[in-house]
């Protein structure tokens, strides 16, 4: 067929009726002449007209022909049966709804989870050839990333020229001066080339010249168009506006185009220029992305990049040497191995809730056709070929799927607007979660296969009955084929929802697990705030040291207040500052995480010193630098230096200055061994820590940490209050309870556990309502046979549990299907359980008896109407 | 039945409608089966309304034009003519044709 014959016939079936009339016409016109030559030769009219026809042959088939020969007949059909399945759904609207909720639950919740899916991991990130942006990181051992320092940064950017663009960045946090209260406004401070690298435009003004990465260049700034709509009302005349960040004027030279900055949490950035204190090669503190150039691949780079580090190796500290430099691409390091893998395992999930769902609407249409047995005989015994009646029902069905579709992707829209903040929580900020093209193309191919899927079986089942057998039956015969058809599906259903219970159980398992370990702290009435220190209003350590003294004091008055501690990391927060412990002779020792604290933090968290002492008032500037260490850290020194008793020893800790980026290694004395505070995740092991005092080292930002006498947060008032008093222009973010705090260290846990649970219970109940299904319509069925074992003697609650015996066959073997199916199938979950194994006896244990439980409440309805057949009724209906 | 009467080859109604129409000129459908008939002398066994399917794929693929006129009774009907490609087209049916046939006589007189 040639194209021009396509579009020809695709044209003749928009225009049948005008081609059907125009051919009746030429028909009339055609027997007329025939009839009208026929006369001229000499036969009679009546003769005429009968030999004109007959020669003509069959009209009925020339008409049948012609439509055949001009256009696609199938889709003529196919057309037809659609609007014979929409109608006989309109008919039938309780059967249409409820397989179409079951299908708008199975596909949106499957469309969903695609949508995240997809915007995780499929789609390229939202930058301009996002395949070239990579992460430089210093390696100091296997395994392990570091920052890195600006003199090695700079030294990068001179030497490889594989990239296009390369730039450092490090975040900063400043009080806003907007309005009365002063907020909190975090960005980062950036190299000139950050956006080049990142391939982001601005929407109004510039972005970074050179210039102004010099020390002493101009204030300027960049907003996100989030902040610049969120703070300042999307001003049209912004680029003329100064704004206070930290009480210091900053002009803004720059608006960037909406886009995936918008949803991180930098608002803003400012010119990263160092200092010359700032480019001592021991400090690491920036974080460098580079812009591949064109046509260099990451392992290139990678080369390239060792190359330039084994030639600054000489130049670089001691501890430094060993190391090396990885460069990864940015799509990997923002989607960990752990989000994927819960994204996959998640979308497994969703698979089975879809099947589960395409199991019951297997079932209900295979009930429906049962149902239509006689209509469908009557039709078979008007001349319809069989292949006509499975194509009928299955675009019937198909039908019924594309609108459950439908609702699908509506149900989709829906749980994408209700899980958006939890959402943005959860994923790398460049995945942008939406229903588009993508998508709708996968919710389409999903509802189309469903209907292929779940519509074939009942086609052909309900086709393939005796037809005739059925027209001469009396209606009401019980089919021995679609019941077992049925209840295999039913087992099947069970088996499907065991394995999401059993995955569901054991995530929960592990979480009661997870939030049963010791965290090290008491967490009862504790609430936490944090606060950043302005360079400018605390240039100098003694002024940042004097703050935290008159702070910490003026807190313990707060009413309410019954201790008040201050620390660089709050509990089971991971401490970022890694430093190291040193000899006497400066030989490095240990490895240790640094945080600072003051005298009132083990007190307010309820840390015992296990031996010698705390931090202490007396712990301040001029007097002996002191540190406390904790027992993995004393572990540690045990193992490593034979240091039995450490409290008294005397050590070198590397200290990080207050705001200059310099190296200092000052002697400091051990005075206290602290029993081990949680920092990380629960699987993993206590790091070793050194804890110094803020007095003695103070730090720009602290963390508050407040112990209340009675419930956390209404001691908030008095904490704000205590902080204006001591310094009316500072902000105060963050605030959280002490349980918000661990909750969320939880999250990664949780979620998971969250949504494979809810899962588990559409799962369980979509099985209840299969379940259902097949009890209410075998029992409706045997009406007849209950009636007369009933008038024969049986007692109602035999019939009861002969229906529920039924119920409880088909939930056994589903359940041995579904453990077996669960026991492969859990495997894939072991790395997001903790203290729980895959095989966990309890979990599936409990997954049974629920199963179980759910099985008998969905039979109860059906048995209980089966114990309340009337003999006298049923028989009398029947007769 | 004592007169041998053909059936139309199968596919050959297509090659009978455009010679008819490179023959004959423009022609409406009865003409154009009235024509065939004539032509074969009576010893096709035609249905006459089967050139109406016909004419219409031959239209759909461009081979031949309609043009509305009026029949000898005063009707409105379709006449049909032959297209330049609807010419192409006949040199190949043509050409197809006589090499079955000529392929098919080899067999006949070697056997």
């Amino acid at each position: 067929m040639t194209p021009r014959g396509v579009l020809k016939r695709l044209w003749a079936l928009a225009w049948a009726r005008r081609l059907d009339r125009e051919l009746e016409a030429e028909i009339e016109a055609h027997l007329e002449m025939a009839e009208r030559d026929a006369i001229e030769r000499g036969s009679s009219p009546e003769d005429a007209r009968r030999r004109a026809r007959q020669s003509f042959g069959g009209v009925v088939q020339v008409r049948e022909e012609h439509r055949d020969r001009r256009s696609f007949r199938w889709i003529e059909t196919l057309l037809k049966d659609a609007r014979y399945g929409l109608a006989a759904l309109a008919r039938a609207p309780g059967f249409t709804m409820v397989v179409t909720g079951v299908l708008a639950i199975g596909v949106g919740a499957n469309v969903a989870m695609f949508s995240v899916m997809d915007a995780v991991l499929f789609r390229p990130l939202p930058f301009p050839q996002p395949d070239r942006i990579v992460r430089v990181w210093e390696a100091p051992r296997p395994g392990v990333v570091n920052a890195t320092s600006a003199t090695e940064f700079l030294s990068w950017k001179g030497l490889a020229r594989v990239f296009d663009a390369m730039s450092a960045e490090t975040s900063v946090s400043v009080a806003l001066a907007n309005s009365d209260e002063p907020a909190r406004f975090t960005g980062k401070a950036v190299t000139a080339d950050y956006f080049r690298v990142f391939g982001v435009e601005p929407m109004l003004g510039r972005t970074f010249s050179a210039d102004e990465e010099k020390p002493g260049g101009a204030r300027v700034i960049v907003l996100s168009h989030a902040a610049w709509k969120d703070y300042f009302a999307g001003d049209a005349q912004i680029l003329r506006r100064r704004v206070m960040l930290d009480g210091e004027p900053y002009q803004v030279i720059g608006v960037l185009a909406p886009g995936a900055f918008d949803r991180d949490e930098t608002r803003f950035w400012k010119p990263l220029a160092f200092a010359p204190d700032q480019l001592a090669p021991e400090i690491h503190w920036l974080t460098v992305y580079g812009r591949l150039a064109s046509g260099v691949t990451v392992s290139q780079a990678n080369d390239r990049m060792q190359a330039i580090n084994a030639a600054l190796l000489p130049t670089k500290p001691a501890r430094d040497r060993e190391g090396t430099v990885v460069v990864a691409r940015l799509a990997r390091l923002l989607t960990g191995d752990g989000l994927t893998r819960s994204i996959y395992v998640a979308f497994g999930a969703v698979v089975l809730v879809l099947l589960i769902a395409c199991a019951n609407v297997v079932n209900l249409l295979l009930a429906k056709g049962a149902l239509r047995e006689r209509e469908l005989a009557v039709r078979a015994a008007l001349g319809a070929n069989r292949g006509r009646l499975i194509a009928q029902l299955l675009t019937e069905s198909m039908v019924l799927c594309l609108l459950g579709g439908a609702a699908g992707i509506g149900a989709a829209g829906l749980l994408i607007r209700a899980a958006r903040p939890l959402l943005a929580d959860s994923l790398p900020f460049t995945a942008e979660v939406t229903l588009d093209i993508r998508v709708l193309a996968f919710a389409a191919a999903v509802a189309f296969g469903v209907g292929l899927f779940a519509g074939t079986l009942p086609a052909l089942r309900t086709s393939f009955r005796d037809l005739v057998g059925s027209l001469n039956g009396s209606g009401r015969g019980f089919s021995g084929g679609h019941s077992r058809t049925r209840r295999a599906i039913v087992v099947g259903e069970v088996a499907l929802s065991m394995v999401l219970i059993c995955g569901a159980l054991l995530l929960f398992r592990s979480l009661l697990k997870l939030q049963d370990v010791d965290t090290g702290v008491r967490m009862e009435n504790v609430i936490t705030m944090s606060t950043d220190l302005p360079e400018r209003a605390y240039p100098t350590p003694e002024k940042a040291a004097a703050f935290y003294d008159a702070l910490a004091q003026r807190l313990r008055l707060a009413p309410g207040v019954q201790q008040a501690g201050l620390a660089t990391q709050l509990p089971l927060q991971w401490i970022t500052n890694g430093e190291g412990l040193l000899g006497p002779g400066n030989e490095n020792i240990v490895r240790v995480r640094f945080k600072r604290v003051d005298p009132g933090y083990f007190r307010a968290l309820g840390i015992p010193v296990l031996s010698g002492r705390g931090i202490q008032e007396q712990d301040r500037e001029g007097s002996p630098r002191v540190i406390v260490i904790n027992q993995a850290l004393a572990a540690r020194l045990m193992e490593v230096a034979g240091m039995k008793e450490p409290v008294g020893k005397l050590v070198r800790v590397s200290t990080p200055l207050y705001l200059e980026k310099k190296p200092f290694t000052p002697p400091v004395e051990i005075v206290g061994v602290i029993r081990n505070e949680r920092v990380s995740w629960p699987g993993d092991p206590d790091p070793a820590v050194v804890y110094a005092a803020l007095a003695q080292a103070p730090a720009p930002s602290v963390k508050i940490v407040v112990r209340a006498a009675t419930a956390a947060s209404t001691v908030v008032p008095a904490i704000r209050e205590a902080v204006r008093e001591v310094d009316p222009k500072l902000p105060v973010a963050d605030v959280a309870t002490m349980d918000q705090v661990r909750d969320r260290m939880f999250m990664g846990a949780r979620r998971p556990a969250g949504l494979i649970g809810a899962f588990a219970i559409i799962a369980g109940l979509l099985t209840a309502v299969g379940l259902y299904g097949v009890l209410a319509q075998a029992v409706a069925q045997r009406r007849r046979e209950i009636g007369i074992r009933m008038a024969l003697g049986a007692a109602s609650s035999r019939v009861l549990w002969n229906v529920l015996w039924n119920a409880l066959g088909l939930i056994a073997a589903g359940l041995g299907v579904g453990l077996a199916g669960a026991m492969a199938g859990t495997r894939v979950m072991k790395s997001l359980l903790f203290g729980v194994s895959s095989l966990d006896p309890v979990a599936f244990a409990a997954a049974c008896v629920s199963m179980v439980t759910i099985g008998i409440l969905a039979a109860f309805v059906p048995a209980s109407r089966a114990a309340k057949v009337d003999p006298v009724v049923t028989l009398r209906d029947d007769g | 039945m004592s007169k041998i009467q053909a059936e139309i080859p199968y596919g050959t109604l297509d090659l009978l409608i455009l010679r008819t129409l490179e023959a004959m000129g423009p022609l409406h459908g009865y003409a154009i089966a009235r024509r065939i008939e004539q032509v074969s002398g009576e010893s096709l066994q035609l249905s006459q309304g089967s050139v109406y399917p016909a004419l219409i794929r031959l239209e759909q693929e461009g081979w031949i034009s309609t043009e509305w006129g009026t029949s000898e009774t005063n009707r409105r009907v379709k006449f049909y003519s032959l297209t330049r490609a609807g010419r192409k087209q006949l040199r190949v049916e043509i050409e197809k044709w006589e090499k079955a046939t000529a392929l098919v006589a080899r067999f006949l007189e070697s056997a």
